[in-house]
């Protein structure tokens, strides 16, 4: 990295930092690939009550003829209530995103939070939180989302609340190497040395190095969060009234879309589902490059 | 990839390739083993297996434990009643018992048991055990799991002669002559100390029936051979065999393959799409089960203190006969089920039609929203600004609809109820969760408006006691509420029903319970969905079905079904050509592809070997 | 990937190196722990929510209140919890895990009838995934940046975008029902057919082919993170100064890429497989559920939808605790293994 030459201040360099940042970001195709798909879905999935009416999700309403193949009223055919596929996909977008984003912060907060305290503190309630993240980080995520959402009355949130306990451990670990490292730094034995309390260092100077990569990584979460949600739904522990791309395909499963050939039921949320993972994977992968130097340096 | 020499490790491609080749090894029993299952079973000697697909499991092959359909319609094949439900119309046939007759103060029964019926071991079939079934289930509880509500009002049962069993009631019950208890032979189960942990699979299981029990692989299947001993005359088929699959998609391709015979409980889209397929046969029957939505009346126990946390709007019956126009059953019966259902009427199920009761022109509740709402007007909710109804102490009508969480009739029920509640000014909030939490909120209490449902037997009394103040759960908790409907016109009439020995004097009472239960309105009879089913035309021409009329192969109160199957010519001569195309098609995919990988080996060699030189 | 074993150096730089015994019993005393914290996670899990399994047992059939309340008491319901607590401890130390309410047989049972297919499953699937994975992420390393290299990164992260259920929902009713002419060629459903003549080949035969479309399900989801660990290991291998000494002492190219990069990168990976068992074990369950395999993935599900919670409660805390003592298993390997950390 070539220092710019721009000595005014943080600001300046912060910006600087961006730029260059964005540079690096530019040159992965896979980076950019996955940036604009999202952005179009985002897009798209925030105006779909603009654009399609939402009546027509209201299966007391729908007036197609049920599993209807692609016609030129209905361009992705129709599901068991006669509802139009195209329709679903798209607000099922909505639900998807909207669960796959929350999880994914909730379990930065909660993953965040246990790594810095456990790097920061030290001592029992370091070791503590540290055996407590190992055990969580082996326990197998899906089963224990599973079993969470079995226990909670179902709905969206018990959903978001079970994969986002469930997918911490690996931020925790992240941000705790990372704090360890940032900590040894001379500019934090300064601030120390002036007296600066717990909450001042971590929040002004701890905190705000690590979370470009916490950032990165929950991007990767919300990839696998996704999934999480299709699977949970596709188990049957999600809401049935609510419209995601995993319960659609719970419903197509159930109706027996499958031994009625029904492929243009089956076909579209599991493509969005593997288009909005793959760009969120796409997206992650290349911050990780850009955000952590480390990295960059190894790949190069 | 001409980049040179691959200087990736050289094991990793020949395993590779290794596992590939194995994988198309693997491929390749598609072709042997679809040619055999052309000739079913590779039964030799023109033996003809009946394979039926099940989604359910077999709780236990122990009579006394068993609960699940599956394992109680394995029973009646393998085990002997005291009496069956005719074929053609769900009338009370001889079984067992040959005859039987009540004393005149109806409290004491006696049944003559056949002649010259004897045990798959060859010990001969008694009184004794009959009087030992009994007996145990009322002397050892773990024996009384599955069956004791039939032995509840017994005070004794004895065998005086190894042909006459005589059994005493507390009162009346005219339901004696359908006691569906599986009889086991005395000289076996006088040896299991307890029956609770007891699996009962050592085969063959020692029963009298059409079937006796050979094979059994739990979640895999149960074969039964036929008896050729059975007193009515040996069965059609040779072999039956249950087949369990986890979902039905499966079970109906297995079905298009030819790899089972009849399928049950298809959904109304796999019912659909087996439209005009080759060699199958579709049967819609009636189905036995009602759908109904239960509305709060104030639910009680049974010292009648008040449960639950029902909304006091919906004690007022007027406010459930409003909800109950505003549900359009026609409606529903299209939407949810396809069609493949009957219009909810009274309570009964129309499968059986001596019970089957609809209410008169002036009783009815047509679907009408207008009607709905001056119903609700008149009874003293009015709007509020917002739209929204409230009760008269200000207290808006917002119910709770407590759903099957994985269910997605419940789902599509709960929208449409939801939907035209809301044109009453009625918000409904919609609650699906686990069937262990319905079952727990519907006997506490806690709800509002819940999905319910029950399986009727040709004999009504189950289902009507369930609307009976005896069902209303205890104060300590148990018990099985259905509706929590405690009224003394009912139970009067449910009272009088089970003491009137005499037929059509008892269908007019059950009528005049439904007709009561449909004035109360605590449960919405939604509809009665159909019992969908399909099997193989090229192996069976048909099956004995019940009723005669619109009925089920599987689902069945009896042996009819399987023990009446007529197999085909074809599948006598176990001959069929259904699995030869397909075992073409794999037999040139695995060459194309052999040969595609034969190809590149062979390139990857070649070009290996230039380097080298 | 690389944080894992960053984690395996700071852990081993901050306690300093204890004897390997030590290691070993902290190893291994941690993993009981984890393995006891799991039993009580699903003791407590499951038995705090509200229902009434009794009457999901009866299925609606006729029973008297009677009937129902035996079966609460057979099942332990009607105790208070902390009692139910101190049975269920003793019961898992006899190997006892409760009885399930919809088979009405012992839970212990029902597992060990579903271990086998599950282990055939996943034991297949990640095998082949492994020799696939290590295979394409090695020619990866190798062509960095090149075609092959972008060719198999993309293609591996898009099957890896892809939830697992639904490619087997492809797969189902592409290869097991047939779509257009296409007729179906492998089974749509279960481990074995019915109707198989007697003997040892018929039969390993017919499982060989239902094991098809499950196993290739299962191995298109997950070789891609065994490719990425090997890629990701030999690249950072390929940097190191041995190569370079072994390329300056006149050594082939391929020669020095097998010999001593590709072992050296292989051992990291093999262990890290192992870190990964859980991601497995949760395909596992949505493939089985796809295909009706007989394994415990179905039998999870089946549990699932009741819920069964003796049943849920002893594949949450098998499924867990078989992975649990897997990672410690690749912990104590790398351990032995590695010259690095051994010697260190």
């Amino acid at each position: 990295m070539s220092a710019p030459p721009n000595p005014t201040g943080a600001a300046g360099r912060r910006l600087a930092a961006l730029a260059e940042g964005w540079r690096v970001y530019r040159a992965d195709r896979g980076g950019l690939f996955g940036l604009a798909v999202l952005s179009l879905v985002v897009v798209l999935a925030l105006l779909a009550p603009v654009l399609t009416p939402p009546a027509e999700l209201d299966v007391t309403r729908a007036g197609g003829a049920p599993l209807r193949p692609p016609s030129a009223e209905n361009w992705l055919g129709t599901d068991e209530s006669g509802r139009s596929v195209l329709l679903l996909t798209w607000w099922g977008a909505r639900m998807s995103l909207l669960v796959g984003l929350s999880a994914a912060v909730l379990s930065m907060l909660i993953g965040t939070v246990v790594g810095l305290v456990a790097a920061h503190f030290g001592g029992w309630v370091s070791t503590l939180l540290l055996r407590l993240t190992d055990f969580f980080l082996v326990l197998p995520a899906l089963v224990l989302a599973i079993a969470l959402s079995t226990v909670l009355s179902r709905g969206v949130l018990t959903i978001v609340l079970a994969i986002g306990v469930t997918s911490w451990p690996q931020t925790a670990r992240l941000v705790r190497a990372q704090t360890l490292t940032v900590e040894t730094r001379p500019y934090i034995e300064r601030a120390r040395a002036l007296g600066g309390g717990h909450r001042h260092l971590l929040g002004k100077h701890v905190l705000p190095a690590v979370l470009p990569l916490v950032f990165a990584t929950t991007t990767l979460t919300v990839a696998s969060a996704i999934i999480a949600e299709s699977t949970l739904s596709f188990l049957g522990l999600g809401d049935p009234a609510m419209i995601s791309w995993g319960s659609m395909l719970k419903s197509a499963m159930d109706t027996g879309a499958v031994t009625a050939g029904a492929w243009w039921y089956l076909l579209p949320p599991g493509l969005g589902i593997a288009v909005v993972v793959l760009s969120f994977t796409l997206c992650g992968r290349v911050l990780e490059t850009v955000l952590n130097p480390r990295l960059r340096g190894e790949r190069r | 990839m001409g980049v040179g020499p691959s200087g990736a490790p050289r094991a990793a491609p020949r395993a590779l390739l290794l596992i590939l080749t194995l994988l198309l090894a693997a491929a390749v029993p598609a072709a042997g083993q679809s040619t055999r299952s052309a000739s079913p079973e590779a039964d030799s000697g023109g033996e003809v297996t009946l394979r039926v697909g099940i989604q359910q499991e077999f709780d236990s092959l122990n009579p006394f434990l068993g609960f699940s359909l599956a394992s109680t319609s394995v029973f009646r094949l393998i085990y002997p009643t005291l009496t069956t439900y005719g074929a053609e119309d769900f009338s009370v046939v001889p079984e067992l018992a040959t005859d039987w007759k009540s004393s005149a103060d109806k409290l004491s029964w006696t049944f003559h048991i056949r002649q010259g019926v004897h045990w798959s071991d060859g010990e001969p079939v008694t009184a004794g055990d009959v009087a030992y079934t009994f007996n145990r289930m009322m002397d050892d509880p773990a024996a009384a799991t599955a069956n004791g509500n039939y032995v509840e009002g017994f005070t004794s049962v004895t065998a005086p002669d190894d042909r006459t069993v005589v059994i005493r009631t507390t009162s009346p019950q005219a339901t004696m002559r359908s006691i569906a208890v599986p009889i086991v032979p005395e000289h076996v189960w006088s040896s299991v100390d307890d029956v609770a942990e007891f699996a009962n699979q050592r085969m063959p299981i020692v029963g009298n029936g059409p079937f006796i029990a050979t094979e059994y692989r739990p979640q895999q299947f149960l074969t039964l051979r036929a008896n050729e001993d059975f007193w009515r005359g040996t069965p059609n088929v040779d072999r039956l065999r249950f087949v369990n699959f986890e979902n039905s998609d499966a079970a109906v391709q297995a079905l298009r393959k030819g790899e089972i015979d009849v399928v049950r409980d298809l959904t109304p889209t796999q019912f659909d799409a087996l439209r005009g397929a080759e060699n199958i046969r579709r049967v819609r029957g009636k189905g036995r089960r009602f759908y109904e939505i239960v509305l709060n009346p104030g639910a009680a126990n049974s010292a009648g203190e008040p449960i639950g946390t029902g909304h006091p709007a919906l004690r007022d019956p007027r406010v459930r006969r409003a909800i109950d126009r505003a549900i359009d059953r026609e409606v529903l019966v299209e939407r949810v089920l396809g069609g493949y259902g009957t219009v909810g009427a009274g309570y009964l199920p129309p499968i059986f039609e001596d019970y089957y009761w609809t209410p008169p022109p002036r009783a009815r509740r047509p679907f009408s929203i207008e009607s709905a709402n001056r119903a609700l007007d008149e009874a003293g909710y009015p709007r509020g600004p917002d739209g929204a109804r409230h009760g008269p102490a200000g207290r808006p009508l917002d119910f709770e609809f407590v759903l099957h969480g994985d269910s997605s009739t419940d789902a599509l029920v709960g929208e449409f109820v939801k939907e035209w509640l809301s044109r009453l000014g009625i918000r409904v909030r919609l609650r699906p969760v686990s069937d262990n939490q319905v079952n727990q909120r519907t006997t506490a209490g806690d709800f509002d408006m819940v999905v319910s449902g029950w399986s009727v037997n040709p004999d009504p009394d189950y289902v009507l006691r369930l609307q009976t103040c005896g069902a209303r759960p205890k104060p300590g908790g148990g018990g099985l509420p259905d509706s929590f409907l405690c009224d003394r016109r009912y139970d009067e009439l449910y009272a009088r029903q089970l003491a009137e020995f005499d037929h059509s004097e008892r269908v007019e009472l059950v009528e005049r319970a439904q007709r009561r239960f449909h004035r109360m309105a605590t449960g919405l009879i939604l509809f009665y969905p159909n019992a969908l089913e399909a099997y193989r035309s090229d192996r069976f021409a048909g099956f004995m079905l019940q009723p005669t009329e619109g009925g089920v192969i599987t689902a069945q109160q009896g042996y009819w079904g399987y023990y009446r199957a007529r197999p085909t010519e074809q599948a006598r001569a176990a001959s069929g050509g259904a699995g030869y195309r397909s075992a073409a098609f794999v037999i040139v995919g695995v060459a194309l592809l052999g040969a595609v990988v034969l190809a590149s080996v062979a390139a990857r060699r070649r070009r290996t070997a230039e380097h080298r030189e | 990937m690389t944080d894992t074993r960053d984690e395996f150096e700071t852990s081993a730089a901050s306690t300093g190196p204890p004897p390997l015994l030590r290691f070993v019993a902290a190893k291994a005393g941690g993993g009981v722990v984890s393995l006891f914290l799991v039993a009580v996670l699903g003791f407590f899990l499951f038995r705090v929510l509200p229902g009434d399994p009794a009457r999901t047992m009866t299925r609606s059939t006729p029973v008297s209140a009677e009937q129902l309340a035996a079966l609460r008491h057979r099942f332990g319901l009607d105790q208070p919890l902390y009692l139910q607590f101190r049975d269920f401890v003793i019961d898992l130390l006899h190997g006892d895990l409760g009885t399930s309410y919809i088979y009405n047989r012992p839970v212990a049972e029902l597992i060990l009838e579903r271990v086998g297919p599950t282990v055939l499953l996943v034991g297949t699937a990640t095998v082949l995934a492994v020799l696939v994975g290590l295979w394409m992420g090695a020619r990866a390393a190798w062509h960095q940046g090149g075609p092959v290299d972008r060719w198999f990164t993309s293609v591996g992260l898009t099957l890896w975008s892809v939830p697992t259920f639904w490619l087997g929902l492809l797969a189902l009713m592409a290869f097991g029902v047939g779509v257009g002419p296409l007729p179906g060629l492998f089974p749509v459903a279960g481990m074995s057919s019915a109707n198989v003549p007697a003997g040892v080949v018929p039969h390993v035969l017919d499982v060989a082919h239902h094991l098809v479309l499950p196993c290739l399900t299962l191995v298109a989801v997950i070789y891609a993170q065994f490719m990425m660990v090997m890629r990701t290991s030999l690249l950072e291998e390929m940097g190191a100064e041995y190569l370079t000494t072994a390329r300056a002492k006149g050594l082939r190219e391929d020669l020095v890429r097998r010999r001593h990069a590709v072992p050296n990168a292989l051992l990291p990976t093999v262990t890290l497989i192992f870190l990964h068992l859980g991601l497995v074990v949760a395909g596992a369950i949505t493939v089985e559920t796809v295909f009706s395999w007989p394994g415990l993935g179905l039998l999870t599900y089946e549990a699932l939808r009741v819920p069964d919670l003796p049943l849920l409660q002893g594949t949450f805390i098998v499924l867990a605790g078989s992975v649990i003592v897997m990672n410690v298993l690749a912990e104590l390997v790398y351990r032995l293994l590695d010259p690095r950390v051994r010697d260190s």
